[in-house]
């Protein structure tokens, strides 16, 4: 029973880091952004070489992975959302446009990494040879650096929690977010807000994947799609614009997928699916939603 | 009278310009009927892929374009269809041939994606927005891992053999399947129901004013769009030698529908199919030309439309059309009003 809640919080932790940001992106600039997994898998990408060719220890290398895709986000938004933004006409057209173009981002970003893996045979999206001494919480023996992971994922939620409640840039994605133009016209430049929210959103993005490099032995490039829908499900679950929801949510779906991969592994995305819909018909806007 | 047969010649009438265009229109679709007698095994492939693409995108396009409910989840209706048929393929034989005849095993797949749609959506047509939208792209997955399960329980393979049919048989069986739901979603298009379904998508709380049933429409709708995924699916199967549960629920049958659909420009009836055989033939040639690395092209590609064709391809002939007949206008208009010169 411990066990649940000890190794299901360790995928929670990382479940609720992704989702936040897509949360927070998804309700500022209202692009849903299906490309988000994928861009967990260029922060896998990136801990995972400097780990492996240059021996940086991985919490190390999340300041370089983090910024390095809030650039990249950043470049993306400016280059083609931005247009997108302009263009559209209403917030349907917004959505349906952005659906598209993130589908080809998706394609571009996932393959630039197969291909990058597939020509260099020696690497592998992992950091699990690093901390692996064992220790005990709860009277669960399991690894040194899923535990840091685990808190390193808490700790970064806090202090981007902290942001969106004190600081200016988190305000005024708040402001965006709940009235855009309200925010205009208190004085707040929307595109400059949009695209921070964007490279945030990858960069939280990012950071899992740094950190799932620490937990699973041997990430597929292959299985971003798989954390966009977790993220995706997990938004749902916690209602969309909700931080506390989204933290809630991505702690429920950590117990539920330890709990269905522990019981009988190939019925984990399918009880991951049930839980969404018996959340939704229960409360059709979230747990947390408004 | 030479000279009078030349200018007979030379002088054909409007009416009969436009009966050689409607000639023309209906014989169009003739070479598609005897298709494999001309081409090669290769293009002949291509013409089925093309026509698989084209029927999803317009089963696709009939309830979601219509009624503005995204839905993400074409893969479990398709992938029924296709593995419901391979599996009865392989397992219902008697000697060596199918029990029931094939085109009633691809009308049970039909009919057992139906009663699937009709349960899905009760359920989750009562949400909106993104919610329905991942509510069913998750379908597949659910679909798909409870049938691996029980494959595994049962101690099933999880590769299926279908046993091999005529190139002819699986032409026209594909090509019979498209026709038809080509025709009866025109038809159901054209009828009460496709006018309430679009009656809904401009605005449901005025429909239900008017008195359609919005429940009953939505959902019918809904089930009618996978039958028809799942009839494609179901004569799609008998195309591959052997399929994996993981490449007949595969998300690409979801995803792609969608992206010809907005590819070909929404709120026209052509916009499905132009996007369907322009997507499918450039990821073809790109497939072939760039083996290694076609997605990553195919991507960018994409985004490339996306940001330079903002209505699509029917937006861009629609475009062009209304601008030529604009200056048309403008240009009778002014000749009416200029002031007649005296002779």
């Amino acid at each position: 029973m411990w066990d649940i809640i000890v190794r299901g919080s360790i995928n929670g932790a990382i479940f609720a880091l992704i989702a936040v940001g897509l949360n927070l992106q998804y309700g500022v600039t209202r692009i849903l952004n299906i490309a988000h997994g994928d861009f967990l898998m260029l922060g896998a990408l990136i801990t995972s070489f400097l780990f492996q060719f240059y021996g940086v220890n991985p919490l190390v290398s999340l300041a370089i992975s983090g910024p390095t895709v809030f650039v990249i986000g950043v470049l993306i938004y400016i280059i083609v959302c931005r247009k997108l933004v302009r263009q559209s006409k209403s917030a349907e057209e917004l959505e349906a446009r952005s659906l598209l173009a993130c589908f080809g981002l998706m394609f571009v970003v996932q393959n630039a990494i197969s291909l990058i893996i597939r020509y260099n045979p020696a690497m592998q999206l992992s950091t699990a040879r690093y901390l692996k001494e064992p220790i005990t919480i709860l009277g669960e023996t399991l690894e040194l650096n899923k535990v840091v992971a685990t808190f390193t994922a808490i700790i970064i939620s806090i202090l981007l929690y902290i942001m969106l409640r004190s600081a200016n840039v988190g305000l005024a994605m708040r402001a965006t977010a709940q009235e855009p133009t309200g925010a205009q016209v208190v004085g707040i430049n929307i595109s400059g807000v949009h695209m921070i929210s964007f490279g945030l959103s990858v960069l939280l993005s990012a950071l899992g994947g740094s950190l799932m490099s620490m937990i699973i032995p041997n990430l597929s490039p292959l299985t971003g799609p798989t954390y966009t829908f977790i993220a995706l499900a997990v938004i749902v679950i916690g209602g969309t614009g909700s931080f506390i929801g989204s933290l809630v949510g991505g702690f429920l779906m950590g117990y539920v997928y330890y709990a269905t991969s522990k019981m009988e592994n190939l019925l984990t995305m399918p009880v991951v699916y049930a839980f969404i819909i018996i959340t939704l018909l229960v409360r059709p806007k979230g747990l947390f939603g408004r | 009278m030479l000279k009078g047969k030349m200018k007979d010649l030379t002088k054909i009438s409007p009416t009969t310009l436009i009966l050689i265009g409607v000639a023309s229109a209906l014989l169009s679709p003739f070479p598609l009927l005897y298709a494999p007698y001309f081409l090669t095994r290769y293009y002949v492939t291509i013409l089925q892929t093309v026509l698989m693409w084209m029927t999803l995108s317009i089963s696709w396009y009939f309830f979601s374009g219509f009624t503005k409910y995204i839905a993400l989840g074409s893969a479990v209706f398709t992938g029924t269809g296709l593995y419901f048929t391979a599996t009865y393929l392989n397992l219902m034989t008697f000697e060596g041939y199918p029990i029931l005849p094939f085109p009633v095993i691809v009308l049970l797949a039909g009919s057992i994606c139906f009663v699937l749609a009709l349960a899905i959506g009760l359920v989750t047509l009562r949400l909106k927005g993104i919610y329905f939208a991942i509510a069913t792209f998750g379908m597949s997955e659910l679909v798909a891992g409870v049938i691996r399960w029980w494959q595994s329980k049962a101690g099933m393979h999880y590769i299926i053999f279908i046993p091999s049919f005529g190139r002819y048989i699986i032409y026209y069986s594909i090509l019979t399947t498209a026709l038809a739901i080509l025709l009866l979603t025109t038809f159901l298009r054209r009828s009460k129901f496709g006018l309430a379904l679009k009656m809904m998508g401009e605005c449901e709380d005025a429909a239900a004013h008017f008195g359609v049933n919005t429940t009953l429409f939505k959902v019918l709708g809904f089930a009618i769009s996978a039958m028809c995924m799942g009839l494609m699916g179901g004569s799609y199967a008998i195309r591959f030698p052997s399929i994996n549960i993981r490449d007949a629920f595969s998300v690409e049958y979801s995803f792609v529908p969608v992206v010809m659909v907005l590819l070909g420009g929404v709120g026209t009836a052509y916009g499905p199919i132009i996007g369907a055989v322009t997507l499918s033939l450039l990821n073809q040639y790109l497939l072939v030309t760039f083996t290694g690395y076609f997605q990553l092209i195919y991507g960018a590609i994409l985004i490339l439309i996306v940001l330079f064709m903002p209505n699509g391809i029917m937006g861009i002939i629609m475009g062009t059309v209304g601008k030529l007949k604009a200056t048309k206008l403008i240009r009778r208009k002014e000749l009416a009003k200029a002031p007649k010169m005296p002779p």
